[in-house]
Parts: structure tokens; sequence; C-alpha cells
């Protein structure tokens, strides 16, 4: 992400001290929200430049997709207010509102020098303020990301956080006994395969300062848990020792959580990287599994069976009181504590459906996010508002996103294989 | 190749007898000529050797078609059939609690074979907790065989989870089918 050259100027400093007062216009945490209009008039530029990018195509796929935006059909605006310039007093905000549109987001597209600039502007046509007006620069082959950089901004001006559209995450692929560890950006580009041992790989996360890799392995023909440091592809730790270890949730900077499985009991270890110490967090028998920190660190939720079917738990670190979060049914599982630390994913049983579900940390308020199949792998954006994970179709596994709240589900195209166990990457 | 190096060996016979006719005049010989009889000779052991060690790589192999007939008997003698499991569960079910005793007698019998263990589930339910599932299927299996004497090192447990379903069916058949413990010889050692 660093290595991009995307240089963002601010144009104005009216426009600046404008923008730091932006006015939040939709509460993301509340029940429901209304979306908001925009219109998203084809941007200017030249022939060669339109035929080659389809810059306006893309905002208007990535608005669609936060779910927070109704993007107007560019079939509503007529010869007049496409042929406005871009600028603020070039463009008659009563029009634009005559139609039904709230915000309107102007830009021109310049390519010189082997560089393509992107300079957008977003309105609120109400009163015609300026919420954003940048300038986004970088290479002509990567003219997807200053979109993607527009979008996530365009966001942060009208919900006041950014967006997910220039994320990277990371998914289980391929086939039957044949998965690997992928990366990719969400749009879909840019899919590179991160390890190549054409065996059963799975669970795999990143550590939050995005130097390490962890993951469970069948490669040395049992499953083995691995630390890779990806800069330099060495494993920095390995668990041997026999019995199932799986589930990889990150602490801190560099404490990596899993369970181990073997004999009577499971045990959930914390695993410091750095000093290369390993510690028992808690220790049951029968199953302890996938293990999720709460973003301060004080809570742990994790997968027991100590009451006979797989249920959600959640452990305080420090007084180490341990409370049950799920009766409803007989199989929840696949807990993830949202960054914002106010819910916790999981998935559930209901019917002969597996769910995505969410709860709030106390395990009140829960709700069923999914309408059937086997959908598994429920994972937060670093912002908490979207939810990633995997969905059965058929006979495929496909990623998919959607808000915290369920709706606005979009699915991810990355491979033509099975996709699972999704994660955003730092 | 039997026939070839009983053919060899023959052949060998019989030029070591013509050969060894000269010798038994060695008087009357050069000390140019014992030295080429003395370089014979050492050919002639070589070759010698090197039958044997051809006999004795065929004796081997025999040995070991022989020892893997046996273990294919014994095995035919054992029980090896998949032990099933119910939905979301590790206990082992009554109806395979004979079998399990007929294997655990088995291998009380045949002290020199180990054993493995895979355990796995059915597709429905979360990658996680059926790696886990499967962990404890294959520990309940040990754990009956350890309860029946048999030595808990001569068992290896492995669980694949929902990785590696027996049938890709979607059918409650299918899923029974692909709850199992899955028993073999583990021939890793």
């Amino acid at each position: 992400m660093t290595k991009l050259r995307c240089i963002v100027v601010l144009l104005f400093l009216i426009v600046g001290v404008g923008m730091a007062e932006a006015k939040v216009y939709l509460d993301v945490y509340g029940k429901a929200h209304k979306k908001v209009t925009i219109g998203i008039p084809h941007f200017k530029s030249d022939k060669a430049t339109r035929a080659r990018t389809d810059m306006t195509e893309l905002l208007n796929n990535d608005l669609d997709m936060s779910g927070f935006f109704v993007v107007a059909p560019s079939s509503l605006f007529d010869r007049e207010l496409l042929d406005e310039g871009i600028e603020k007093a070039e463009t008659k905000f009563p029009n634009w509102r005559s139609i039904g549109i709230e915000l309107v987001c102007k830009a021109r597209v310049v390519e010189t020098g082997g560089e393509v600039a992107l300079e957008a502007y977003l309105y609120d046509t109400l009163d015609g303020s300026v919420l954003l007006a940048k300038r986004y620069r970088t290479k002509p082959n990567e003219w997807r990301k200053i979109v993607h950089r527009l979008a996530d901004d365009i966001l942060l001006a009208v919900t006041g956080e950014k967006g997910i559209m220039d994320s990277r995450i990371i998914f289980v692929g391929g086939t039957t006994r044949n998965k690997d560890v992928y990366t990719a950006s969400v749009d879909g580009t840019g899919v590179r395969r991160i390890t190549s041992f054409r065996n059963i790989t799975v669970s795999p996360s990143v550590s939050p300062d995005g130097k390490y890799l962890a993951y469970t392995s069948f490669k040395e023909g049992k499953p083995n848990l691995f630390i890779t440091n990806l800069e330099t592809g060495a494993d920095v730790h390995v668990e041997r020792q026999d019995g199932m270890k799986i589930g990889t949730a990150w602490m801190g900077k560099s404490t990596l959580a899993y369970s181990h499985t073997s004999g009577r009991t499971s045990t959930i270890y914390a695993y410091d990287v750095v000093k290369g110490q390993k510690k028992a967090l808690l220790t049951k028998e029968g199953i302890l599994t996938s293990p999720s920190f709460s973003p301060d660190g004080t809570k742990l939720a994790f997968v027991s069976d100590m009451y006979g079917s797989p249920q959600v738990f959640v452990q305080d670190m420090a007084s180490g009181h341990v409370k049950r979060l799920t009766y409803s049914g007989n199989y929840n599982t696949s807990p993830s504590f949202s960054p914002k630390g106010d819910l916790i994913a999981f998935v559930s049983k209901i019917g002969g459906a597996f769910e995505i579900c969410t709860m709030n940390v106390d395990g009140s308020n829960q709700r069923v996010l999914t309408s059937g199949g086997v959908n598994d792998s429920p994972h937060f954006s670093p912002c908490g508002r979207y939810i990633m994970y995997s969905s059965k179709r058929g006979n495929r596994y496909n990623l998919y996103v959607m808000l915290y709240n369920g709706e606005n589900k979009r699915l991810l195209k990355f491979t033509n294989g099975n996709e699972e166990q999704p994660k955003f990457a730092p | 190749m039997k026939y070839l190096a009983m053919v060899a060996a023959v052949l060998l016979v019989l030029s070591y007898g013509c050969a060894s006719k000269p010798v038994g005049d060695a008087s009357t010989l050069s000390a140019a000529d014992e030295a080429r009889l003395a370089q014979e000779e050492a050919q002639r052991k070589k070759d010698r050797d090197a039958r044997l060690v051809e006999e004795d790589l065929a004796k081997s192999r025999q040995e070991k078609e022989k020892q893997e007939r046996q273990l294919q008997e014994k095995m035919k003698a054992a029980k090896w059939s998949d032990v099933n499991f119910d939905y979301d569960s590790y206990a082992v079910r009554s109806e395979d609690v004979p079998r399990l005793n007929e294997l655990g007698e088995w291998l009380k019998a045949n002290k020199d074979i180990r054993i493995t263990v895979e355990g796995h589930c059915d597709e429905r339910g979360t990658i996680e907790y059926n790696l886990a599932l499967g962990q404890k299927r294959a520990e309940a299996v040990k754990g009956h065989l350890v309860k029946l004497g048999i030595d808990g090192k001569r068992i290896r447990v492995i669980s694949y989870g929902k990785e590696m379903p027996l049938d890709s069916g979607h059918t409650e058949e299918a899923w029974a089918r692909n709850r199992r413990a899955h028993l073999a010889v583990d021939k890793k050692g």
C-alpha cells in the first residue's frame, strides 16, 4: 500500500477548514439509515483517457457497494447538467436538487507525463457547500487505486469514517485438499497467492503491523501452526506438538492466540512472537476453539462445548471470569469481535442453515444477518461497519461483504476456485 | 529374473570348472601367465560376489513381499471399516463397540503394528470447529482402544475436519458417511 505513489493535494485552504467541520450526514450505528442520493456526472477527460479507464463507472460501483448511497442513474442528467463545469461557481445546485440529487460529485481526469491526476469535488446541493475537494495523482496503470481512495474519502466526508474500497484482504483459496492463502484488493484485482503448499492450509491471519502471517497447514503431514515473517519469508515459529492447532487471532502487535486440542483437553494459548514466549490463557475439557480478542485486549471470545454443544463464551482477561453468550440453538461458533468493540459476529445453526449473526458483547440483541445456506467465518472491517464472510452457493464457497446490519450484501470475485475465511489485511 | 539368475549361476560354475584345469599345472607357468591367471581369478571372485549379492536382494525382496502378504492377511482378519458418529458428536456409538473390541484384540495379537485414526466431519458447520471436532472423534476411538489395553503410542490421531469428505453429496446419507473415524495401518512406522 505504501509502495504506491499517491499524492493527495488539498486544493483550497478555505475548503480544508470547511471539511474539518464536515457534518455527519449518516449515523452509521443507527438501527437503520436513509441512503443519500448521489449524482456522479461523467468525469471530464479527453477521449483516450475515457477509452482506457472508466473511473466514473468504478466510483458508481464503489459507492453502491458502500451501502450508504443511492447512486443516481446517469440517464437522469440532461444535457444542461452534463455540460456544467466542475467548479462550484459553474454548478446550478437548484437544478440538481430538482431531480432529487442530494450530493453531487464532479471530477476531472488529466493524464500528463506518465501520470494520471484526478481532481474531485463533492457538493451538497442544498446549500452548495463543498464537502470534499482533493486532487489524487498516481501511475496510469493504477488509476483504480485513486478512484477507491476518492470513494473512501467521500464516505469519510459523509459518514465521518473511511470506507473499505482501498483495502486489501487475505483469504483461503483453492480446491479440496489443495488450499493456499491468497491476498487481493477488495475490488477483485491484484490477486496474489502467498503460500504454495498445494495441501490443506487454513485459518490465516496477518498481524496488525502487517509483518507476520499465521496459519495452520497440513504440509508436513499433520496440522501444524506456522508464523511466517512476510518480509523475509522465513518461519519465525512453528507449533508441531500432537493434536489440532487452529484458529489464529492477533492481540496487540505481535501476540497470536490459537487453540490446541489434544487428548481430553483443549487450551487457548497466546504466543508472543517478539519474546518467543507461550502462555496458556484457558484450558477446558472437550473443545475450545476460534479465539477472538476485543480491540482493547480485555476480553477473549471463544467457542466451547463445555455444556454439550458448541456455544460462544467470553472470558474477562483480568478476572478470569467466563460468561456464556449464546443460548439459542445447539450450534453457535466462529465468534469475531468488531474492532469497535461493540459487537461480536458469529455463526449460528438455525433450521438446517448456518447463518451469520451479530450480538452485543454481553450476548444481548442477537440478530440474524443472512438467510439460508452454509455461511462461515464472519470478520469485521477495521471501521467496524462491514462484515466479510464466506457463503456456500451450490458447490462453491464465495466471499461476500455486507453492512454490519446485514444490508447491502455484495459478492466479491477473486478466483475461479473456492474462497473461504476472509479477513481484512492491515 | 529368477531363471536368469539360475542360468548365470550354471554358466559361472561351468566356466569355473574349465578354467581351473590349467591352474593344477601351475609349476610350468611363467610369471606373466601367473599374473594373468591371478587377475582372471580375481575377476571370477568378483563375478561370484556379484551373483551372491544379487541372490541376497532377491531373497530380501521375497521376504518383503511375504511380510506384506502376511500383513494383508492379518488386516483382513481385523475390523477396519470406518467408525461413524452422530451429528456434532464425538461419542463412540454402542453399536460400534463390539467392532472396536475386536480390533483391540487383533492389535493385542499383532504388537508390531501401529495404526492411524483419522477424524472427519460432514460439510455442515464451520471450518475451525469441525477441525477440532474431527480431533475429538479420532481421540474418542483411540481412547477406547487404550482402555482395552493398547499402548497409546501405537495409535496416531489426526483430524481433517470437513476438508476430505468421503462422499461429495449433500444428502443425509452422504453426511452420515462423512462423519467418521477412519482406521488404517500406520505405514510411517
